[in-house]
């Protein structure tokens, strides 16, 4: 599908939770994608000099294509400027302030027409999480950055404790994966997924599930807004197009708990396809919802 | 050797307890060499006396610790407030009390306008108009063939026509948060939080940061600051990247500039190291009429928005706590790099909650890094009480609180924020004097108008828009009221030694006034006339 609005995925999560280190390993290994990062700072980012072709006061450029900024005081306007370059990048990632709501960031890809949204990770620390989120002082800022995510990553542990999960299970529905999991959350959400399954996705673990539908009925926004609401919450990104039953058809984007329509012409034929995590979901579940009648 | 100028004015408030008034001010390079009667200058040599100012009466340049260069640069584009406002030539642009006023109004503007070219407008606020709400269609009876942007007071909301709506593609099947739509899904035009506004923004090239870099804003700045006296102002939050510094400097030093700039640097978007040693560049760049290497911290919101920070009982209408900027424990590393750098900081606090914070922080920074006289400003402070106006006190904290509020937004705050209890102690200048806390009162100009004098007459009378007198016991004398906006003001910026009194070795800033203002009613000292300034001994008339 050939879709040239400008992606962009927000890191969110409280100050040291370790947002820097996933930035600094996606950057590092970015699928072969052109990545432009944009951080509060510069402090943490550690990359390796063979890595690196130029640096300035706030403006990193790698080798592999990558560019990472500072944002400066004004996120919006960095966003604009992003959207100025020429080339554009493949992939917008922008870490969150410790104190962001990380939705009000990612609204802007929902807003945008030259953009499109690609989920929110939020990174959660193992260690001080359950403490931070009682904080009378930061407890909701916390807590609407977990409800909010697509994708926990827990991170300063090896496997996440049992009373950890089940406490940001009530937060969110989100995938719950483990900091060095970075494979899996740039499969999910950097690397373009949306391909013939013959490609990528050789590798032995972790496994997905890949659905796809070619049929299904002509549908009413609501009708179409209703089924989607109930689609299995395991299968992770959708996208496709769908026959509309007024003459129109429609594009359908879901990331994680997210899922936007926009109006396009009429396709030949409805054509989903989608993403989820092995053990999450199967094809059977999807096939059964999608041919709810 | 440099001659001598004597100005004779109608009288002269020096704000200087040694000689607090005088006929005769003499100048040498820029300052003021003696002050008293028209032989004030006799044993310093040969003088000529300057007449021009001699129907004036004089007092020390007003000092305003808190606005933002905006305030210049706005101006570019159109005017549809609720309330009178002069723009920086002069011209007094009325308020717009209704809808249609609007519409008549950026209509004519459109017409100033090139084919095509977006018409953007400031300063609405519904709050004020609380009869209809704007829509695309009234903004597409301005005009149909080019954007038509309203940027209401908050910042956080918009509307726009059609043409703006198109340019973003927003539409009939557009399901945006923040597009609000009539109950068709059709968006009325209102486009809410950043997010949403910003494919209009994007488009129309709207960049408030960017235009306050340019040389035109700055003479802008310049020109609003004379017009009610003032001689030093801030700009508080500057971005100051690539050649704005230069630009800055350049301007500034032409003798024709009218007025000193203060700004300081937004600490956000680098660690407290990075921004640390920003700021240290910076001051080694100063000059007398640029005052660099000060920093402004944020920390919560707004209190109108309800995203103050506020102690018990929190908010009347129940809603949630408010939300912070800047996190506690990032406000704790910066407050402690800052002290340990000698970096002077500026501190947004509005909630008590926030105040009370930023004040621990500070003083756990102390601790660790004495620095006595480091005069740390927390800015607009508006809900702190007595308790943290006497800690203020001990540590040596200085208050800048947000006078103008009372006035604009405190009849809401009484029945819609924070109730009538803590809005009736709100910016409470009374308990930070009686505290024994430096503090000055400011307009945060463009989110109110910049004028001292009406910020004076706040801090004295306490009325508010219906009228009504909002914490009586809080009220300060005129003359204290006087004092808040110009030695007041200049202590809390570290510059009392320079400026903020018409005293001998100061530099010959003076507001330039048609009536004495210790004189008038204090209900009617915010319509004293000012007539321009006078900046390091030369004469800015309007």
């Amino acid at each position: 599908m050939n879709d040239k609005r400008l992606p962009l995925t927000v890191i969110g999560g409280y100050l040291g939770a370790g947002k820097t280190t996933l930035i600094n390993k996606l950057l590092t290994d970015p699928q072969g994608q052109r990545l432009m990062v944009l951080v509060n700072d510069f402090g943490a980012i550690n990359i390796d000099a063979a890595l690196l072709e130029s640096a300035d006061e706030d403006t990193l450029t790698l080798t592999n294509g990558c560019v990472c900024c500072t944002m400066g005081a004004d996120l919006f306007m960095a966003i604009a400027d992003v959207l100025d370059r020429n080339p554009r990048p493949d992939h917008l990632i922008i870490e969150a302030s410790g104190v962001a709501d990380p939705s009000k960031i990612a609204a802007a890809a929902k807003a945008e027409k030259d953009m499109q949204y690609g989920g929110i990770i939020t990174v959660v620390d193992a260690e001080n999480f359950p403490k931070l989120l009682d904080d009378p002082m930061i407890g909701a800022q916390i807590k609407t950055q977990t409800t909010c995510a697509d994708l926990l990553l827990v991170s300063k542990t090896d496997s996440i404790p049992a009373a950890l999960q089940a406490q940001l299970s009530t937060l969110s529905g989100a995938e719950q994966l483990l900091a060095d999991q970075v494979q899996t959350v740039a499969d999910l959400l950097i690397t373009p997924w949306d391909r013939p399954v013959s490609a990528p996705f050789a590798r032995p673990h972790p496994d997905y599930v890949h659905w796809s539908a070619t049929a299904g009925p002509q549908f009413s926004r609501d009708g179409l807004r209703a089924l989607l609401a109930t689609r299995p919450p395991g299968l992770f990104r959708l996208k496709g197009f769908v026959c509309g039953d007024d003459g129109r058809g429609f594009l359908v984007q879901g990331v994680g708990s997210s899922v936007s329509l926009s109006r396009i012409d009429q396709p030949a034929q409805t054509s989903l396809v989608g993403i989820g995590l092995k053990g999450r979901v199967t094809k059977a579940d999807c096939d059964q919802w999608w041919s709810t009648p | 050797m440099a001659y001598i100028t004597v100005f004779k004015a109608k009288n002269i408030i020096t704000m200087d307890p040694n000689r607090p008034e005088a006929t005769h001010v003499a100048v040498r390079d820029g300052k003021i060499l003696a002050v008293g009667g028209a032989d004030c200058a006799a044993q310093w040599g040969e003088y000529v006396t300057d007449d021009s100012l001699a129907q004036s009466v004089l007092m020390p340049g007003f000092v305003e610790g808190h606005a933002h260069m905006m305030a210049g640069a706005m101006w570019q584009y159109a005017y549809a407030g609720f309330h009178d406002r002069t723009d920086p030539d002069g011209k007094l642009w009325t308020g717009m009390t209704t809808i249609d006023a609007v519409v008549t109004r950026l209509a004519e503007f459109a017409a100033t306008l090139a084919d095509g070219e977006p018409l953007v407008a400031w300063g609405f606020d519904p709050i004020f108009l609380p009869t209809e709400r704007l829509n695309r269609r009234h903004l597409d009876q301005i005009a149909a063939d080019r954007p038509v942007v309203v940027m209401f007071s908050s910042f956080h909301v918009m509307c726009v026509n059609s043409a703006a709506l198109d340019m973003a593609g927003y539409d009939e099947d557009t399901e945006v948060e923040g597009v609000l739509t009539d109950g068709n899904g059709t968006p009325t035009g209102e486009l809410q939080e950043m997010a949403a506004m910003f494919p209009v923004m994007h488009r129309v090239g709207f960049d408030f940061k960017k235009l306050s870099q340019e040389e035109t804003s700055i003479w802008s700045y310049g020109k609003v600051a004379n017009r009610v006296g003032v001689t030093t102002i801030t700009d508080l939050f500057a971005t100051i990247e690539g050649d704005a510094l230069d630009t800055l400097l350049r301007v500034t030093a032409d003798d024709k500039f009218p007025i000193r700039i203060v700004p300081t640097i937004g600490a956000m978007g680098a660690t407290a190291d990075q921004i640390a040693a920003q700021a240290k560049e910076l001051a080694l760049q100063s000059t007398d009429k640029l005052r660099l290497g000060g920093v402004k911290l944020m920390t919560d919101g707004s209190i109108q928005g309800w995203t103050a920070r506020v102690k018990w009982p929190g908010y009347v209408g129940g809603q949630p706590n408010g939300i912070w900027n800047t996190a506690p424990d990032q406000i704790y590393e910066l407050c402690e790099v800052m002290q340990r750098e000698g970096i002077k900081m500026n501190i947004h606090t509005n909630g008590d909650e926030a105040s009370e914070v930023v004040i621990d922080a500070i003083e756990a920074a102390m601790r660790k890094h004495p620095w006595t006289g480091a005069r740390h400003v927390l800015q607009h402070a508006q809900m702190m009480g007595v308790d943290q106006f006497e800690r203020a006190a001990e540590l040596g904290i200085c208050v800048n609180l947000f006078a103008n509020h009372i006035w604009y937004f405190g009849d809401q705050h009484a029945a819609l924020t924070i109730g009538e209890d803590r809005a009736s102690r709100m910016d409470g200048c009374r308990s930070a004097a009686d505290a024994g806390v430096h503090f000055t009162i400011h307009s945060d100009a463009p989110v109110t108008p910049l004028g001292p004098l009406f910020t004076a007459w706040c801090a004295v009378n306490r009325t508010t828009m219906s009228g009504r007198t909002l914490g009586e016991a809080q009220r300060l004398t005129l003359m204290e009221g006087l004092h808040a906006i110009t030695l007041g003001a200049a202590y809390t910026m570290g510059l009392d030694s320079e400026i903020g009194s018409i005293t001998a070795g100061k530099q010959a800033d003076f507001a330039v006034l048609d009536e004495d203002p210790t004189a008038v009613d204090p209900a009617a000292l915010k319509d004293v006339t000012v007539l321009g300034t006078v900046l390091g001994g030369r004469v800015h008339l309007l």
